[in-house]
């Protein structure tokens, strides 16, 4: 296993490249070798969903990807979201307009579900968004600010 | 004494200031790095030559460790170390958070004797994490096991040991009881419950020299700071804390702990900073949660409801070499007038991790009890649940027998009812349905003391006219960072966006543990003295300063707003900046804290922010100071399947005054969801054979998903409590999940006529 990979890989539009074991997660290549703290570990075995990002537009969860999977295709984190020197994206302002986080760890994680959620279309109704919000877990409980917080975006999207 | 008697003109941060800011709906100034990803959170600090640990976890719940082979181990590629507990560097015995001395020393983080399943017993540090992860598995540990003894349900583990403290009594309890015309007994239930931060616990340590650097989350700047100083034998002022931002903690992060002390050990050891982050599953065992709890609740009442008597026998498991009391009498004693009361419980030792605090010790559990109980008396003699809580309402402190410094808690039921509709309610359980759905209301109330110990805070002016807070004090989402800022903005006189706020480092000016529902209060304390302080030196320097404008008028007739000076008579207004310009200052910098002038010597500060023994009860002083709540809550249970929704919640809340009440409802709401999960969901599962955690993971200890939760109404009944704190607030934090499982499993009895008195309430209980 001590065998390196030499990757490329597409992070926010920019293409970096590091060399890393092939047990390497996305996560962790993110995290620990790329320097996009912004994606956060949860519980490291796809349950909580707080490292969400996006490969070629959809949300994955970055602890069940290995780095080697997503070579050639486009990651978007939390910190790629909007270009850079950009306004915040409509789902940012609307988590922080209508308070949808407290301590902010799976913020990141909820704010890219959100995006895909609304994208995907299914953010019609609230119990929709809820259903689809269900796999980003929060422990400080925002969850109905974080349905008004997707809500909201939708309608400045739409 | 942090409620400094305050002079009649002196402001008070609320709007006859005409401060614009304090308890204003401003959204939290440390989100904006929150939604970005910029936040770094202890984890996501990167150092040069870091290298990964991974501890290993026993697999027995007793007996001791024969042979810890490392060979395959130490010979993986990339493995630095493999500390076992007879390779790991004995620490000092560290004093506890009461300033007791620890136990006997050496302290050792990982030994040989096993106490419990999932107990650190090596660690494997390595140049990568997946290095070190792959080497963990290859430890192979021969133990000598005995029987262990899982849970306080096992015959073995008896009685238990009486706690004495928490034992309470008035009247003749029993003989009341005895005579009493109605008369109910049960008992009630909790599980063991666990805190499950979505930040797992870890941190980065890094020596240099005999001085220690972590990265560590932290509820507890100050003590964690203390702990670690005394492990390693090293001054105090050589540890630095860095915590800037917390990823939840809910009671589990205010103590350094064994991986903490396992961290800085690899660290020293191999001269490199070392990072060290428990997995998901490892975080069920490397502190405790909440312990189970049971307790047997008599209650003796007149025909009308009238309580004349409450007999309470509770227990809550503890660990086989600590003492964790869970003070299950907490609201059980004071909620309700009641002539005679008699309380009293046991801890039972079982092979577990000491169990710790998760939100709201001891009053959550205290009122699943007494908030059911009362609600079954209220069928037994055919009185509405709100009617028979107002018909015990305590007009004073029942066991301190001092009256409540503020208690809207007939607001919250009047403000609750109203807006839930309770008088549409049905009194009969059954009697509601929607189809298949029997649907339940229910109510219960809560309550939570206003703790409070002393702080301290700088509070700097600057050359640009921007003002900056600082102390130790943390964020881990309340909104530390907001309301201190509003604080400074209204004291000082400055548009809140002028004042920049640092928290959570103990290079800072110290503060007490975020617990106890304190911080808020203690530190508005503290910043609101230092940003007046801080004014009146400015406007000092206004008045004398030979190269102010205003250098000829008097004191008291300027003012300071929006961060500009200015005398009623009219004349020259300048900015904050432009008069530090003409003073040729650089900045103005106040500390100032609020112990006692009397008793505010270096050693008390330090006592007051590294130990518990400086804060103070909620009865200390001439009242009793609680937070209140009542929350309505509506059910739908699946007629054909048992499952329980929660479709409908208001609760009306007094804390006091709220500094931003955008962020204290959602505070309120966090502990109502987390009661809702506490309520239908949460349970650590333990294997009686052995005492494990089988559920130790986020998939299978479920915590309440979006999808769980419905909307949430929350009202604010209270009212300013100067007796409470310097700037008028209670609790907020631990408040609002008290009360919330037994207004559900009230609502479930009304639904379905079923009583479940042990949580979670889940379908098969409902079936049977």
């Amino acid at each position: 296993m001590s065998k390196s990979l030499t990757l490329k890989l597409a992070v926010n539009g920019a293409s970096h490249e590091l060399t890393v074991e092939p047990r390497v997660t996305l996560l962790d290549a993110l995290r620990e070798h790329l320097g996009f703290t912004g994606s956060k570990k949860g519980c490291d075995q796809g349950q909580c969903g707080a490292c969400t990002v996006h490969v070629d537009g959809e949300r994955v969860l970055a602890c069940l990807t290995l780095a080697a999977q997503v070579e050639g295709r486009a990651v978007t984190t939390i910190e790629g979201l909007t270009p850079e020197g950009a306004d915040l994206h409509p789902v940012q302002a609307a988590f922080l307009a209508q308070d949808a986080f407290q301590c902010g760890y799976c913020t990141p994680g909820q704010i890219m579900s959100a995006v895909a959620c609304i994208k995907e279309g299914h953010a019609g109704s609230d119990a929709e968004i809820r259903e689809y919000m269900s796999g980003n877990l929060c422990r400080c409980g925002a969850y109905p600010h974080i349905v008004a917080a997707v809500r909201e975006a939708k309608e400045v999207m739409s | 004494m942090t409620t400094d008697i305050l002079p009649a003109k002196v402001k008070r941060g609320d709007a006859s200031d005409g401060g614009a800011s304090l308890g204003s709906r401003l959204s939290r100034i440390d989100g904006p790095a929150k939604i970005t990803g910029a936040a770094r959170y202890a984890l996501e600090h990167h150092l040069e030559g870091l290298c990964h640990a991974v501890i290993v976890q026993s697999t027995i719940g007793a007996g001791r460790i024969g042979v810890i082979d490392t060979t395959a181990a130490d010979a993986a590629p990339g493995v630095l170390m493999v500390l076992t507990p007879d390779r790991i560097m004995p620490l000092k015995s560290a004093t506890t958070w009461l300033d007791t001395p620890g136990p006997e020393g050496p302290y050792l983080a990982l030994t040989n004797v096993i106490n419990f399943m999932g107990q650190h017993i090596a660690a494997v540090v390595a140049e990568t994490f997946e290095q070190a992860t792959a080497a963990a598995a290859l430890v192979k540990v021969y133990y000598e096991e005995t029987d262990a003894i899982a849970t306080y349900d096992d015959p073995r583990s008896g009685e238990g040991m009486a706690l004495d403290h928490l034992a309470v009594s008035w009247g003749e309890a029993e003989a009341a009881l005895a005579e009493a015309p109605v008369r109910i007994e049960a008992t009630y239930r909790t599980p063991r419950e666990y805190n499950v931060p979505i930040e797992p616990h870890g941190l980065v340590a890094q020596w240099s020299g005999d001085k220690l650097t972590v990265w560590e989350p932290s509820q507890w700047i100050n003590g964690m700071s203390r702990t670690y100083a005394e492990w390693f034998g090293v001054p105090y002022e050589n540890v630095r804390l860095v915590s800037p931002f917390i990823g939840g903690g809910f009671g589990s992060k205010a103590f350094a702990l064994a991986h903490g002390a396992i961290a800085a050990c690899a660290a020293k050891m191999l001269d490199r900073p070392v990072k060290l982050a428990l997995t998901r599953p490892q975080t069920f065992t490397a502190f405790g949660g909440r312990p189970a709890t049971r307790q047997t609740l008599k209650l003796g009442a007149t025909e009308e409801g009238k309580l004349l008597s409450i007999v309470q026998t509770g227990a809550n498991e503890t660990s086989v070499d600590g003492v964790w009391g869970e003070p299950l009498a907490s609201v059980t004693a004071l909620m309700y007038a009641t002539p005679h009361l008699a309380a009293r419980q046991t801890v039972v030792p079982v092979n577990t991790v000491l169990p710790s605090a998760l939100r709201a010790p001891g009053e959550n559990p205290s009122a699943f009890g007494i908030e059911c109980a009362i609600d079954e008396l209220s069928y037994e003699v055919g009185i509405d649940p709100v009617a028979i809580r107002l018909r015990n309402y305590a007009e004073e402190d029942p066991h301190a027998k001092k009256p409540w410094s503020t208690r809207q808690l007939r607001e919250a039921y009047e403000a609750g009812a109203k807006a839930f509709g309770w008088e549409k309610r049905k009194p009969e359980p059954r009697s509601m349905r929607d189809g298949h759905h029997l649907i339940g209301w229910g109510v219960a109330a809560g309550t939570y003391p206003v703790r409070r110990t002393a702080g301290e805070a700088m509070v700097g002016l600057f050359a640009d006219g921007r003002a900056e807070v600082a102390s130790s004090g943390i964020d881990m989402g309340q909104g530390t960072y907001t309301i201190l800022a509003q604080t400074a903005a209204d004291a000082i006189g400055l548009p809140v966006d002028q004042v920049e706020v640092k928290l959570g480092d103990s290079a800072l000016p110290g503060a007490p543990v975020a617990g106890g529902s304190q911080l808020a209060n203690l530190m508005t304390g503290a910043v609101h003295k230092a940003a007046l302080a801080a004014r009146d030196e400015l406007i000092g320097l206004a008045i004398s300063d030979p190269n102010s404008p205003f250098r000829a008028l008097q004191a008291n007739t300027l003012s300071v707003a929006d961060g500009v000076i200015s005398s009623p008579r009219g004349g020259e207004e300048v900015t904050i900046a432009e008069l530090m310009r003409r003073l040729g200052r650089d900045k103005i910098e106040v500390l100032r804290d609020t112990l006692p002038e009397t008793n505010n010597s270096a050693a008390e500060k330090h006592k007051t922010y590294t130990t518990i023994t400086r804060m103070r009860s909620p009865t200390e002083g001439d009242y009793s100071l609680h937070a209140w709540c009542v929350h309505f809550i509506e059910v739908r249970v699946d007629e054909d399947f048992g499952t329980v929704r929660v479709s409908r919640v208001v609760s009306a809340l007094d804390s006091g005054r709220l500094y931003n009440p955008k962020l204290a409802e959602s505070q309120w709401k966090g502990g109502i969801i987390m009661g809702i999960g506490q309520a239908l969901l949460e349970e650590g599962l333990v294997d009686r054979r052995k005492g494990r955690v089988i559920n130790n993971n986020l998939g299978d200890y479920l915590i309440a998903t979006n999808a769980d939760i419905p909307d949430i109404e929350v009202i604010s009944v209270g009212v300013p409590d100067f007796h409470a704190s310097v700037l008028g607030g209670k609790a907020v934090g631990e408040l609002g999940i008290v009360g919330v499982a037994p207004a559900i499993a009230n609502a479930v009895y009304h639904a379905t006529g079923k009583r479940i008195r042990d949580l979670p309430i889940t379908l098969e209980k409902l079936i049977d």
